[in-house]
């Protein structure tokens, strides 16, 4: 069995460390490319959201590589996200590829799944000890990349050559990428403190903060937003998103409690304005720039892929919480003609903004 | 002078208006439906709506910005799901939101919450909750219910053995033309969210000039709701969406059986239930393949001429059909 799943945030390294400590044998799709895109968007219904786009684009090019087993989530609604399962497999099986197909969803309980993986423990023979510590170490090597992001958004905008963080950045994702044991970890992740202590700062800017929010899969892929966490940070602006591949985890495992800034205490701020949670991020994307403007954020980018069920939602309602909360809010409704240059303009003409707001209350 | 209950004539009012006009009629108010759609009324409250939702949607815009002076309060429902395991598009859950933030000076909003999978937010909990804000007594409401669900029945019954309702297919006064006539009988299928099949000034009278060309139609409503639940067994991928869950069910019915010579999915641009719907019902089209089938999707700059077109063709196209199937 090759199995494959597509990209999102930095899922590829949890499942690489799996599976070189227990299996089973992963072949990850090509980083996302524009083939991707274009792959994808050739074979999708036309009017179907972007995520749809990218995802089979992954799968068609890991089919190619020769993987032969696909695991995808899916839910019971009302995203669509619940029916991309049927509607992918049956593209892909006109397109002539032979697969399996593993849907993950909770319709059978979570149980079943459990059972399920601990059979295929005993066939390989993998202790139950191992398989904690390897758990436990994949984790481990997530929690570690998303702090590296984490200090890249605020060492980014000081940094003075241009692109050097970037460049830093994507070598310390390598190295946790092959640490293959505990130690090697702390040693790689020393490195990379090293790394970062070498770049060349100019502590004396003034940074503005913006939050990124949105739906799940556009904040978390910097393939899918245009990477707009490295242009705002290249702009002189600390970002943070709202969206990590951890915090996705300890929410629906609910062991968030501790975190003031959680997804379930943003859906709680959003309740004034969208009395009932209706599913997806909507709610918690209205709720999180009320959170963050608590700490300082001067504004907020909301980015969602264009036809989004929920999202359209979180828009129309996001105009207000904007006014009422005193936060400009830009938004991004992203489909694949993605014109670098609209990008780039909105984003700095709504940094331009940010900085007059900020100029003028100084005034008062 | 009684309290003035607007009902928008969009969206689920096409499904659901028996019910709501017979409960608050017999609850004493008087209840102000927005006039049928036409062009000046629908391009007035286009200036509120985003543009990232579809078409019907922004639609409802409009017909609540006509309607929000005339009355004290918007009917404007919160629908999640009607039955275990279904729910409706989430665009109709935060409309009550999206309409309140986007148009300056509305009205109270009366906005029941109506989540079947839980007890106390039934259909009729929601609406009674409704009706007691307004100073009704429980006795009252109940009876009101009552009348309203067996309107309701009624309606769907009325439905299924193929009458016309007045209220559903109604003509508009959007500019379309006449095709032409041939003395062949067909018989043809339409599916859709009913907000798009009985809007006339949505679908450019699509009702009337098929049935003006000896075209007898088949709607969605006539389908069992067993044959339904059987045809989506039948796939193996249990359709969460309500109206998903219709539409597919009955255009696979109608795929399989002789009832019809072809089918129609009436679709609007930006709809997410039909962007998966659709592919799977094409792919099912392409598998039986015997029967055309024409995907009409429409939005705010659709003009008549388009539609007429690939009407006139997608006609032919089962008269051809028809015809060669007599001969062999």
């Amino acid at each position: 069995m090759k199995l494959t799943v597509p990209h999102l945030g930095h899922m590829d390294i949890f499942l690489r460390a799996m599976s070189r400590r227990i299996g089973p044998e992963f072949i990850f799709p090509p980083k996302t490319s524009p083939r991707t895109l274009l792959l994808g968007t050739k074979y999708s219904p036309e009017s179907t959201c972007l995520p749809f786009k990218f995802i089979l684009g992954n799968f068609i090019e890991a089919l190619e590589k020769g993987a032969d087993t696909i695991a995808m989530i899916s839910d019971r609604g009302p995203c669509r996200l619940g029916m991309y399962d049927v509607v992918m497999q049956q593209i892909l099986k006109d397109l002539g590829f032979q697969f399996d197909w593993i849907t993950m969803d909770d319709t059978r309980l979570w149980s079943d799944y459990l059972i399920r993986f601990n059979r295929e423990r005993k066939k390989r023979g993998v202790s139950v000890w191992d398989t904690l510590q390897a758990l436990r170490f994949s984790w481990k090597k997530v929690r570690l990349c998303e702090a590296i992001e984490k200090s890249v958004h605020k060492i980014r905008p000081l940094e003075v050559k241009r692109g050097e963080t970037t460049r830093v950045q994507t070598d310390c994702f390598k190295l946790i990428d092959e640490a293959s044991d505990f130690r090697e970890l702390v040693l790689s992740h020393q490195q990379c403190l090293e790394k970062f202590n070498r770049i060349e700062k100019d502590d004396s800017r003034n940074l503005l903060k913006v939050l990124i929010t949105g739906e799940g899969y556009m904040v978390i892929n910097p393939h899918a937003n245009q990477e707009i966490e490295r242009r705002l940070g290249e702009m002189g602006v600390e970002v943070t998103r709202t969206m990590w591949f951890t915090s996705q985890i300890t929410y629906a495992l609910h062991l968030d409690f501790l975190n003031p800034r959680s997804k379930r205490n943003a859906i709680k701020a959003s309740r004034p304005y969208l009395k009932h949670n209706i599913g997806g991020e909507c709610s918690a994307s209205i709720g999180y720039p009320i959170l963050y403007k608590k700490d300082g954020y001067e504004g907020a980018i909301q980015v969602l892929p264009l036809v989004c069920m929920l999202e359209a939602v979180a828009k129309n309602i996001l105009f207000r919480v904007s006014q009422e909360h005193d936060i400009p809010i830009l938004t991004f409704s992203l489909n694949e003609n993605l014109a670098e240059t609209m990008i780039a303009t909105r984003l700095s003409a709504f940094v331009d903004l940010l900085q007059e707001r900020r100029e003028r209350k100084k005034n008062g | 002078m009684s309290i003035r209950i607007g009902i928008p004539r969009a969206l689920l009012y096409y499904r659901y208006f028996s019910l709501w006009h017979t409960f608050f009629r017999e609850l004493g108010f008087e209840v102000v439906v927005s006039r049928p759609s036409h062009r000046s009324l629908i391009e007035e409250g286009f200036k509120f709506a985003d543009d990232d939702t579809c078409l019907p949607i922004k639609m409802a815009y409009s017909h609540t910005f006509y309607l929000k002076d005339q009355v004290d309060y918007l009917f404007i429902p919160r629908l999640l799901s009607l039955e275990p395991g279904t729910c409706f598009c989430p665009r109709l859950a935060g409309l009550p939101e999206m309409l309140k933030y986007s148009i300056p000076n509305m009205p109270a909003i009366l906005d029941p919450y109506v989540d079947e999978r839980y007890r106390d937010s039934r259909f009729s909990h929601a609406l009674s909750k409704v009706a007691s804000t307004l100073g009704k007594g429980s006795k009252e409401i109940k009876q009101a219910y009552q009348k309203g669900e067996v309107a309701y029945q009624l309606f769907r019954e009325r439905l299924k053995r193929g009458e016309k309702i007045p209220e559903l297919f109604s003509e508009s006064k959007r500019e379309s033309f006449p095709l032409q006539k041939d003395d062949l009988m067909k018989n043809i299928a339409i599916v859709g969210h009913p907000y798009c099949l009985y809007d006339p000034y949505f679908n450019f009278n699509l009702v009337k000039i098929l049935e003006n060309v000896h075209v007898s139609i088949y709607i969605q409503e006539m389908v069992n709701k067993e044959d339904i639940d059987f045809e989506i067994q039948r796939l193996g991928k249990d359709i969460y969406w309500t109206f998903g869950r219709e539409i597919l069910g009955a255009s696979l019915h109608y795929l399989h059986s002789d009832q019809v010579d072809g089918l129609i999915y009436l679709t609007c641009f930006a709809c997410g239930v039909d962007s998966m719907i659709e592919p799977l019902i094409r792919h099912k089209v392409k598998e039986y393949g015997d029967k055309p089938y024409l995907c009409l999707m429409i939005d705010e700059h659709t003009g008549p001429a388009g539609v007429l077109t690939r009407l006139e063709a997608f006609l032919e196209t089962v008269e051809r059909r028809k015809v060669d199937r007599r001969k062999a």
